[in-house]
């Protein structure tokens, strides 16, 4: 089944045309270009778009009104990457302890590598990932430096540390982003488990830090892992530009990534969320993937009615709701489905009836008047 | 076509719609809606501004929405969508203007950083401008509508909206929120001016609008330079007292004040230092109403002349 653009709303296709292709915006008209940035902001992309634009199109060339908007989504992407900086630089010491080798995740990585996928991106939070065997002394130097736990209920508390391949998120005054430290990039229960050991194995230094990044191959994978395997795609349309801009950079740097990329998809079992990233790129994005990638796995490759599902429901969630609706009763299902989807893949079938039961219970319970 | 002078069938109709354009100067704003009467409140609030049917790309884009449920039986409920979110409580439906006021200021508060947006009323006199920063609450909406009814062009209540490029002062004109007392101070100060009905029980109490002025509407896109920074808190203690703040302060106090400072980060630095730079401040303590705009009026009048 093949999934082409013109099968999407028109906002979605306006938002990725100009993505894809940010000179098709020198054609829009005044109501095409209040679609699409209210589609982009909505999406968490107008800083990216803003920047994409800007590189092909001189500022002064667009009209006043368009360039005010875009301008304030560079200026408030430029001010969450200095914040992310920030954060960095404060919790250096408290990350370079023995054996601690942190690792950086996502935004934060992509910005220290300085990529130019980075640009105009808002980064909501800093990942940093460290051995399972350091996480203890790590999280104490942290709490001892200020940091705290937003949320102290026990149960989330439990919850995270059971089952899950990170700590609550923390945040600390004067910080305006939250902290979010990881020991693997997937949830240990999962029905998936990437090789932490060789995450960390294949690590790179970033000079002037004492941070390291995954290799670029990992960066992909677990770009992929977090969108199709641990999260519930609504509206996360980012992500996978976020893993579209990874692949065009590292593929044309090294001509041997494809292959690595291949190897690496096995090693962790990561083959079929690589697969939806890479067949959900190519159709919306014009992923640059060679010919016959996608076939190259058999395994990765969903069964019909898998395949079927997400085909059908990936569209319906992973775009913003079109600037001038609320919201269909369609969008509302394919959003459900899809976070059920998400809690099957992340844990397994007991811990999701128990967590459900859980916290349908605890729903009940008052919160307490502050 | 001005919104006063609409047929009022083909506005409800609009707002149902397309929605209603209005420039405010500094942004655009797309006002639907589907709330009974809404169409007379703007009428009243909004009449001198043009009905901007030319338009289709807006800054900010709202809809007030009935809300929906068994609660509007008994008690109906009025929404604001932000584009298609919804992002504050509910209103009774029988006073949709404050929360299509204050929906409308967040998002523009919280969007526009291509501007520096500092939290002040300005009003201009011979191309120049004061700004009155101040807390909510210290009476500077009181008197930013009294300086605006006694010769001063009004540019905005709630936002100093600075320009990147070089400091100057853009309007942004929108209705001025009046609380509790100074609803009934305004309108003994100014018998002619055009206020919408009173708001009674909201988060800030009683609230009603004044409906800016056809000729500062008109100038909506007349830019002015800074001259004169008046940091006002209405005591009633103090007959009139004005004292020199020093430069310093004065922009330490409006950084913090400013709805962006910090996401503009050099930008909003250089931008603020050229408006203080250019403007002398003052703290101003007052109790009189005329007196306070005197005062203005001359310490405005000696600065131009400088």
């Amino acid at each position: 089944m093949q999934l082409t653009k013109s099968d999407l709303p028109a906002h979605a296709r306006l938002l990725l045309e100009c993505l894809a292709e940010p000179r098709r915006s020198r054609s829009l008209r005044e109501s095409e270009w209040d679609i699409l940035i209210r589609s982009a902001r909505s999406a968490r992309l107008l800083g990216v778009l803003s920047a994409r634009i800007s590189r092909s199109t001189p500022a002064g060339a667009l009209p006043e009104r368009v360039g005010r908007q875009l301008l304030a989504g560079t200026i408030e992407a430029r001010f969450r990457r200095q914040k992310a900086m920030y954060l960095l630089r404060a919790i250096e010491s408290q990350l370079c302890i023995e054996g601690a080798t942190p690792v950086l995740l996502k935004g934060a990585a992509y910005i220290v590598q300085g990529l130019a996928m980075a640009d105009g991106r808002l980064p909501a939070d800093v990942d940093v990932m460290v051995p399972r065997l350091a996480l203890g002394a790590v999280e104490r130097a942290l709490l001892d430096a200020g940091w705290e736990f937003e949320n102290t209920d026990p149960y989330d508390q439990h919850y995270y540390r059971a089952w899950s391949h990170e700590l609550p998120p923390m945040k600390c005054a004067g910080q305006a982003l939250e902290l979010d430290l990881h020991h693997g990039i997937l949830p240990p229960l999962g029905r998936l488990k990437p090789n932490t050991d060789a995450l960390f194995a294949a690590t790179i230094p970033v000079e002037g830090t004492p941070f390291r990044v995954l290799s670029p191959p990992d960066q992909v994978l677990h770009a992929a892992a977090h969108l199709f395997q641990d999260s519930d795609c609504t509206g996360r349309l980012r992500d996978l530009v976020d893993i579209d801009g990874l692949v065009r950079c590292f593929a044309e740097r090294d001509a041997s990534f494809w292959e690595i990329l291949e190897k690496r998809a096995r090693l962790h079992q990561l083959g079929r969320p690589l697969w939806y990233a890479l067949t959900f790129g190519c159709d919306w994005l014009a992923t640059p993937v060679p010919v016959g990638f996608l076939k190259s796995d058999r395994r990765a490759e969903p069964p019909v009615l898998t395949r079927w599902l997400v085909k059908t429901l990936v569209p319906l969630s992973l775009f913003p709701v079109a600037p001038d609706s609320a919201g269909s009763a369609k969008y509302g299902i394919a959003c459900r489905l899809m976070e059920a989807r998400a809690f099957w893949l992340r844990m397994p079938p007991w811990l999701v009836l128990f967590h459900s039961i859980n916290k349908f219970f605890r729903g009940f319970r008052r919160k307490p008047v502050v | 076509m001005r919104v006063a002078d609409s047929d009022r069938v083909a506005l409800a109709d609009m707002l149902l719609g397309r929605g209603l354009g209005l420039d405010l100067g500094a942004a655009t704003i797309r006002i639907r809606s589907d709330v009974p009467d809404l169409e007379g409140l703007l009428q009243t609030l909004y009449g001198s501004y043009r009905v901007e049917d030319g338009l289709e790309l807006f800054d900010v884009t709202v809809k007030l929405r009935r809300a929906g449920g068994l609660r509007r039986l008994f008690r109906p409920q009025v929404e604001l969508l932000v584009d298609a979110a919804i992002e504050f409580e509910p209103f009774p439906l029988d006073t949709p203007v404050p929360l299509l006021e204050w929906g409308v200021n967040y998002a523009l508060a919280s969007r526009l950083c291509c501007y520096l947006l500092l939290h002040s009323g300005v009003v201009e006199r011979h191309g120049r401008t004061v700004l009155l920063p101040a807390m909510p609450g210290s009476g500077k909406s009181t008197l930013t509508a009294a300086l605006a009814l006694r010769g001063f062009r009004l540019l905005s209540d709630e936002f100093g909206v600075v320009r990147l490029s070089d400091s100057q002062l853009l309007p942004m004109l929108r209705p001025i929120a009046l609380k509790n007392e100074s609803i009934d101070v305004i309108a003994r100060f100014a018998p002619q001016a055009v206020i919408g009905p009173r708001c009674h029980k909201t988060h800030k109490g009683t609230v009603a609008h004044l409906a800016p002025q056809l000729a500062h509407v008109d100038a909506c896109h007349e830019t002015a330079a800074p001259a004169l920074i008046i940091f006002p808190r209405h005591d009633p203690s103090i007959a009139l007292e004005m004292e020199p703040v020093p430069r310093a302060r004065a922009f330490a106090r409006l950084a913090v004040n400013s709805f962006n400072y910090e996401i503009l980060g050099p930008d909003g630095f250089d931008a603020l230092g050229k408006v203080v730079q250019a403007s002398t401040c003052y703290q101003l303590r007052y109790r009189d109403l005329d007196r306070a705009v005197e005062a203005i009026t001359e310490l405005l009048d000696r600065a131009v002349q400088h």
